[in-house]
């Protein structure tokens, strides 16, 4: 599903950072994966290449088979619409916008009518669980509803992977367990291929390959067999 | 597009006051636009309805006193115009005259009929003194080349004197009165212009001159004539030259004192006033334009502050799959909503405005003899031409804030 080769990225804002020193990694259809690191590692940097949210300078990445390389904005645009689905640490919803009309939004974007657009996201509210949520306004919903929504406009599209950054980390423990169950839950029913980029270890013990990062590079990549460790001691 | 539009009025509901303020500024903008352009006709028109059964291509030439020494005869000599100039002028100006005549005004004196009389004078004229001066005949006829061929002893007077002479309702037209000894008779009506003094009493040039012989030995004889071919200042200019060359040279003037003879062009002054017409229009679109502008300014200036709060959302938007066309589209529909929805607000009121302006104008200027200003309205291509400024102003607007807003990273999104 994602194949990155000596993936290199520099920020040349004032003096050059040099974040990414060559990436290579694999992540195959259907993995649950979480990307850990420490703050200025480049997790967040490699996720938003991922996400095709920014360029790379230099070495190659593949999604889902197209090679992701000086793509018009457009190109981004509709790849991100069609391939992606992304969940954001702090929601990312859109203020005005009631959480039918939000889950709803990336369906504008790809042309399908306003009937079919509320009915497809009536749908996904249900599977979340927010069926009588729909007319609500985010600010009149919790953390974890909110995410909940976030969640239901990532999936709305069909997308190939779910990328998500720090999704539990605005939310408490309690809510953080069940956003993380949400997300298990479509990696087993679904088989969704889902990276998380997370600096707990409890919510990287959720997923089934957690890959370090150290100063730009991958470090360690550790199969994981302890699925439950987190939820059991947050539990405590 | 219904969801474009739906974005849109969901975008101006949050920001009522903010709408509703740049809106004002536009409505401003095309209301001060409107009620200028409806001033400026409003004048125009007025000129026109006060000039109503004038016309314009009429020459009069009037002789004067020499201000310049002439081939040895002193200045300040009186020059005197005979039919002779006249037959002149006819002859060899025939492209550029109509028609052509005399004017000779007597001296004042006593006009009775019966036991009533008043005070008048005999103004000798050509059937074009009606168009010259303007003479609105309210019942009977001016004089015609008939009553100049005949030598007819006919009168048309004013209104005033009908109430003077014929106070017990008599019928003035086909009567007669009396001015020095001799009897004219009435043929017209013309509507009093003075509400004091006397009025003149329009009877043909050449039976005038018939009766009084030595009229112009003394007294001045006006040229009047109708021109035609003349269309430009240049033109007159040149054919009012000629003349003066060639009365120059009859009765031995400089041809360039200015002072031996005069021109009263009233093609000239329309052409002098369609000049300042279309000053005072153009200054009136300029004034009303910049105007316009300082509202366009206005909803730059809030698009620029709108795309500044919303850079998140644009983030967001792109995030998930919002194009940059799109982006852009949805500010531009945004600017072009609030020029073109505030702009006809003002451009509603500013044709109410004028409309009952029209309507309280038409109401005081029934019956009245001098119109300045009258029916200030603006015509359909003039509200066709501002909306389509409105709307390239609103896109214009637009533009800049729209082509930033397409320039936000989706990434910024990701660090809200």
């Amino acid at each position: 599903m994602i194949h990155l080769t000596n993936v290199h990225k520099t920020y040349n804002n004032g003096a050059p950072l040099h974040v990414l020193k060559g990436i290579d990694l694999d992540i195959e259809k259907g993995e649950f994966v979480s990307i850990m690191g420490a703050s200025g590692s480049g997790k967040s940097t490699l996720l938003n290449i991922l996400g095709i949210l920014d360029n790379y300078d230099k070495g190659k990445y593949y999604l889902a088979g197209n090679l992701v390389k000086n793509l018009t904005e457009s190109q981004s645009a509709e790849y991100r619409n069609k391939l992606i689905g992304f969940i954001f640490q702090s929601f990312n919803l859109i203020s005005f916008k009631n959480a039918v009309e939000n889950v709803a939004l990336p369906l504008f974007y790809q042309g399908v009518s306003r009937k079919q657009r509320n009915i497809m996201a009536m749908e996904y509210l249900d599977k979340l669980g927010l069926k009588d949520w729909a007319n609500h306004m985010p600010s009149e919903m919790s953390g974890g509803q909110k995410q909940r929504v976030a969640i239901a406009r990532a999936l709305i599209t069909k997308p190939q992977i779910i990328l998500a950054d720090e999704p539990t980390g605005a939310l408490d423990s309690k809510t953080s367990v069940e956003v993380m169950d949400i997300l298990k839950t479509l990696h087993s029913d679904e088989k969704l291929t889902i990276a998380v980029v997370t600096h707990e270890s409890g919510v990287a013990n959720e997923t089934d390959k957690i890959i370090h990062i150290k100063d730009g590079m991958i470090g360690q990549i550790t199969e994981n067999y302890n699925h439950d460790f987190w939820k059991a001691s947050s539990s405590k | 597009m219904f969801d474009t539009i739906l974005e849109i009025l969901g975008t101006l509901k949050r920001n009522k006051m903010r709408t509703a303020l740049t809106g004002f500024a536009v409505s401003w903008g095309i209301f001060i636009l409107i009620v200028l352009l409806g001033a400026g006709n409003g004048l125009m028109n007025g000129f026109t309805k006060s000039s109503e059964g004038s016309s314009f291509n009429m020459v009069r030439v009037s002789s004067g006193w020499t201000s310049m020494e002439y081939d040895g005869l002193k200045e300040g000599r009186l020059i005197l115009f005979y039919e002779r100039d006249i037959q002149y002028i006819k002859e060899h100006y025939s492209n550029f005259v109509e028609e052509i005549g005399g004017e000779v005004s007597g001296g004042s004196g006593t006009t009775s009929h019966g036991q009533y009389y008043t005070n008048t004078y005999l103004q000798g004229v050509s059937p074009i003194a009606q168009q010259l001066y303007g003479v609105k005949i309210t019942k009977g006829r001016f004089l015609n080349t008939t009553d100049i061929k005949e030598h007819r002893k006919v009168a048309v007077i004013s209104s005033d004197m009908v109430d003077v002479l014929f106070p017990n309702g008599e019928e003035p037209l086909g009567s007669f009165i009396q001015f020095d000894k001799l009897m004219w008779q009435v043929v017209g009506i013309y509507k009093s212009e003075r509400s004091n003094g006397s009025e003149a009493t329009y009877v043909p040039f050449e039976t005038y001159l018939a009766i009084y012989p030595n009229a112009l030995q003394n007294r001045r004889l006006r040229i009047t004539m109708s021109i035609k071919n003349l269309d430009t200042e240049e033109a007159n200019d040149e054919f009012e030259a000629n003349i003066r060359r060639d009365m120059g040279r009859i009765h031995r003037f400089d041809k360039t004192d200015m002072n031996a003879m005069w021109f009263y062009n009233r093609f000239k002054q329309y052409l002098s006033m369609l000049n300042g017409s279309d000053i005072l229009s153009n200054a009136i679109w300029v004034i009303g334009i910049l105007t316009l502008l300082g509202g366009i300014v206005g909803v730059s200036n809030i698009m620029l502050i709108t795309v500044k709060e919303r850079t998140k959302e644009f983030g967001i938007r792109k995030a998930l799959g919002a194009k940059p066309h799109q982006i852009l589209s949805l500010i531009i529909f945004e600017s072009i909503t609030i020029t073109t929805l505030f702009g006809y607000i003002g451009m509603f009121c500013g044709i109410g405005l004028t409309e009952i302006a029209a309507a309280v104008l038409e109401q005081q200027n029934a019956g009245a003899d001098h119109v300045s200003f009258a029916d200030p309205t603006v015509e359909i291509s003039t509200a066709i031409a501002a909306t389509i400024t409105l709307i390239v102003a609103g896109t214009l607007a637009g533009f800049i804030p729209a082509h930033k807003a397409t320039k936000v990273k989706p990434i910024e999104a990701m660090r809200g």
